[in-house]
């Protein structure tokens, strides 16, 4: 197998595994969440805005970290029910943050 | 004889010749669907309540002086602190997968992926120390502002949680039976999922 196939088997391969997808996302969110902070500076609206949608990129990473990581995936009542309190939790911030 | 108010189970004949009942059959329910130990599942949830009620209080305390707060933020090491999101993130990564390679047998690819989790743990200490550093360096003490007493009671918190996850790491490597590995790595997720929730609200929320 070349070199550019044996690349592309093995991240297929990791594309396929619930465990390597899930650290994709979560890097790939925390990158995102780096780009929205770089932007959020211009104006006062823009950095509330930009500040909401980085703590909403963080309740995505805390979805995945409980799904994948903790495995929650299988216990999908007790993920709902995780994700939920934890939603409450973040609009609070969000309000106290907004006024 | 009164009639039993539920089903009996039936009995059930395994290959050694000892009876189970037909309920050990059934699918699990409630608290029975948790990955592994209730106990740590109590200690995660106790340890989201201490943290949410201490981001809560950081960002109630934020509205008493929202541009002394501001101003305390941008003295923060950003960058660092978005590193060691990346390296907790791969070191969780590393210890679910050395439950997963445990689990499947996997020769010694668990101990390893467990020993790199905890180096990354090191890591993430070491980032952290530098910011401490380069903060007393400046004369920066928990009494400087509100902000720097809150920025060092959470975070200094977690890195004393990310310390005894790093111990549970390496403990869990030498004796490496699954449920000890569970239970390690769920701790270690906890304090993954306790910083992804600090890290915005202390280092970005301006």
């Amino acid at each position: 197998m070349s070199e550019k196939g044996f690349a592309y088997h093995q991240l297929s391969r990791g594309l396929r595994d619930p465990l390597s997808l899930a650290w994709i996302v979560l890097l790939a969110l925390s990158l995102t969440s780096a780009l929205f902070t770089g932007l959020g500076s211009a104006s006062d609206l823009l950095t509330k805005v930009t500040g909401l949608m980085v703590l909403g990129l963080a309740l995505l990473k805390a979805r995945v970290i409980l799904a994948r990581y903790l495995g929650l995936a299988a216990a999908p009542g007790w993920l709902n029910g995780g994700i939920s309190v934890l939603v409450l939790w973040a609009l609070i911030v969000a309000g106290l943050y907004l006024i | 004889m009164y009639p039993l108010p539920y089903p009996e189970p039936a009995l059930l004949q395994a290959r050694d010749g000892t009876m189970s009942s037909a309920h050990s059959e059934q699918p699990r329910t409630g608290l029975e669907t948790l990955p592994g130990d209730l106990i740590m599942w109590v200690l995660i949830v106790s340890e989201l309540l201490v943290f949410g009620a201490g981001l809560l209080a950081f960002m109630a305390m934020r509205l008493t002086d929202p541009v002394g707060f501001a101003e305390a933020q941008d003295q923060l090491f950003r960058t660092g602190a978005a590193l060691n999101t990346l390296v907790l993130l791969t070191s969780g990564y590393l210890a679910a997968k050395a439950l997963h390679w445990r689990r499947a047998g996997i020769g010694l690819r668990p101990q390893l992926a467990l020993i790199a989790a905890a180096l990354l743990g090191v890591l993430f200490l070491w980032i952290k120390g530098v910011e401490y550093a380069h903060k007393a360096a400046q004369g920066i003490t928990f009494e400087t502002h509100p902000f720097f007493m809150f920025y060092y009671g959470l975070t200094g918190f977690h890195a004393a949680h990310v310390v005894v996850g790093v111990v549970l790491l390496l403990l869990v490597a030498w004796r490496d039976d699954p449920d000890n590995i569970e239970a390690a790595a769920a701790f270690w997720h906890m304090v993954d999922l306790v910083w992804v929730l600090l890290f915005p609200i202390v280092y970005l929320l301006g």
